[in-house]
């Protein structure tokens, strides 16, 4: 039996805007069923990424593929199985919620399964859908994103900056419905610069800085390669100096100091401590902020 | 394909738009024959426009001057600015519009993300241009239809109108299909608004100073408006080479905007 296709494929995609560089030589591969998170400060290249997976952008070099299949510019078949939420949603003002989904899902060539129960969990109505978007709030204008994007039960979902302006209870809404597309084994594809978010929601994630690939791997990987903190407090005056070298000093004082340290420093680090005076230890891993945040420093 | 949806989806966005433009049209072909004057008046009409400077008779249309019939006037009900303006904002709104504009306000990402192919998009604009002009300019041959029925004319009937909204509708049809390749070249829809207004009224006025100042005389046949002359159609008929011009411009156009819209970034 031949191996199940990637759900999305790109193999050194590029992708400039004259002499910028929006995106460089990406080569990723995110295995159906998975939920991956896609990472990166405002500018990184998510969003140039996401629309080349799309064919809304033709590459400057390198190739994608979804689905098994080559992504090209034209309509192809493969788009009927993909749902997309753009970053920045925009409707018909003048067009009603209602018509706007059943014009999107005639468009998709497939029927909106899970319309009405996307409806109910993120709380849009009837009366409300029957409204013209226009006056709709940013947040309703979100959530009919969201419908749109998964209303017809696509195997493959990409989402850029799903959450942008849902309250902490639609948000919350949203993560138990990702949570029911990787039950159903559906490939979420998320962008995101919420890192919370990513480690709530993901299985993998990979991170983009300046248009370049700097990690893609597990969550647990990316937080086990940073490095730990590390607080230690004495009972007696230390002179923090005689430890500096095991790793960066965040703060210290004679009592306490607080380390950076690498994991394959930790053993030599703890057996120095016992040689001090120590009162307490606290070892952390870092949270995916700031393992994220360390990569960009 | 799903030129279908496409179709539904612009006419519910621009339907309102087409009725008033429609309606507009309809009525100021009506109110034409509710002023042609009656054959007692022409005198003072006569005298009237004999006052009036030749650039603006040639504005008006000199074989209305020459003639003062009532194919002249209702000849002159077509080339005035109005029902061109109307025809011509109909012609831009769509095709800015179903495309440009889509890319501009970011709706084009919904579209171009599912299984749409472009020329799919292409070919909805271009089909709602042509169905909204043939409803513009067929409200128009209505309301003279209408007006003759209520006011008898010496020398014309209705059906002798029906060529020269024909040939309204192809010299738009042809501007809306340089709208759309403008339109499939723009990221933005006000941009593209601009550009094909600007297009369409040089073109007007590039006709219109050709015919008034002999020096430029040579640039005429570089505007659409030199194949559209209803006097001249009312007189003799149709223009097979107009035809032939104005058709091979817009199926250029089309040809054009299907192979940019196809190649491009959204």
């Amino acid at each position: 039996m031949p191996p199940e296709p990637a759900a999305l494929a790109t193999d050194g995609l590029t992708k400039r805007f004259g002499a910028v560089r929006a995106l460089e030589d990406l080569s990723l591969r995110v295995e159906q069923g998975e939920v991956f998170g896609f990472l990166g400060p405002n500018g990184a290249g998510k969003t140039t990424t996401i629309r080349l997976l799309l064919g809304l952008l033709a590459p400057s070099g390198g190739r994608a593929t979804i689905l098994g299949e080559a992504v090209t510019l034209g309509g192809a078949a493969w788009r009927s199985a993909v749902g997309y939420l753009p970053g920045d949603v925009a409707f018909w003002p003048q067009i009603s919620g209602q018509r706007t989904l059943d014009f999107l899902a005639s468009l998709s060539r497939r029927e909106p399964v899970e319309r009405a129960a996307l409806l109910d969990r993120l709380g849009l109505d009837a009366l409300t859908l029957r409204r013209a978007v226009r006056t709709y709030s940013d947040g309703m204008r979100q959530k009919l994103g969201i419908v749109q994007a998964l209303q017809c039960r696509p195997r493959l979902v990409l989402l850029d900056e799903p959450t942008k302006g849902l309250d902490p209870l639609v948000q919350q809404a949203f993560y138990e419905v990702v949570a029911d597309l990787r039950r159903r084994g559906t490939t979420v594809f998320v962008s995101s610069h919420v890192l919370s978010e990513a480690q709530r929601l993901c299985d993998r994630v990979a991170m983009l800085r300046a248009g370049r690939l700097v990690f893609a791997g597990d969550v647990a990987d990316l937080r086990r390669a940073e490095r730990r903190r590390v607080t230690a407090a004495f009972a007696a005056d230390v002179d923090p100096q005689t430890l500096a070298h095991f790793g960066a000093p965040v703060a210290s004082t004679p009592r306490e100091i607080v380390l950076l340290v690498a994991q394959e420093e930790l053993p030599a680090l703890v057996a120095r401590l016992g040689m001090l005076p120590l009162a307490d230890l606290v070892v952390e891993a870092p949270s995916l902020e700031e393992a994220f945040l360390e990569r960009y420093r | 394909m799903r030129v279908g949806a496409l179709l539904e989806h612009l006419w519910r966005r621009h339907r309102g738009a087409m009725l008033l433009l429609a309606a507009g049209n309809a009525f100021f072909q009506w109110a034409i024959t509710r002023v042609v004057p009656a054959a007692s008046q022409t005198g003072l009409v006569r005298e009237l426009l004999d006052l009036a400077p030749a650039p603006v008779r040639v504005l008006i249309g000199e074989d209305l001057v020459a003639n003062l019939s009532a194919r002249g006037f209702l000849g002159f009900g077509w080339v005035h600015p109005f029902p061109l303006l109307l025809l011509g904002v109909w012609a831009v709104r769509v095709s800015a519009g179903g495309l440009a504009g889509e890319v501009g306000s970011g709706t084009m990402d919904l579209i171009a993300s599912r299984p749409v192919a472009r020329s799919s998009q292409v070919a909805a604009a271009a089909v709602a241009v042509a169905a909204g002009l043939v409803a513009i300019a067929g409200a128009g041959w209505a309301g003279t239809a209408l007006g003759l029925q209520m006011r008898s004319l010496e020398g014309v009937a209705a059906p002798d109108l029906l060529p020269v909204a024909g040939m309204a509708f192809l010299l738009f049809a042809s501007a809306g299909a340089v709208a759309l390749f403008v339109s499939a070249t723009r990221r933005d829809g006000g941009a593209a608004v601009s550009w094909c207004a600007g297009l369409l009224a040089g073109s007007y006025v590039l006709d219109y100073l050709a015919r008034v100042w002999s020096a430029i005389a040579f640039l005429r046949p570089l505007s659409l408006f030199r194949y559209y002359d209803p006097q001249r159609i009312l007189r003799e008929g149709v223009a097979a080479q107009d035809v032939a011009v104005l058709a091979a411009v817009g199926a250029a156009g089309l040809v054009l905007a299907f192979a940019t819209f196809a190649r491009r970034d959204l």
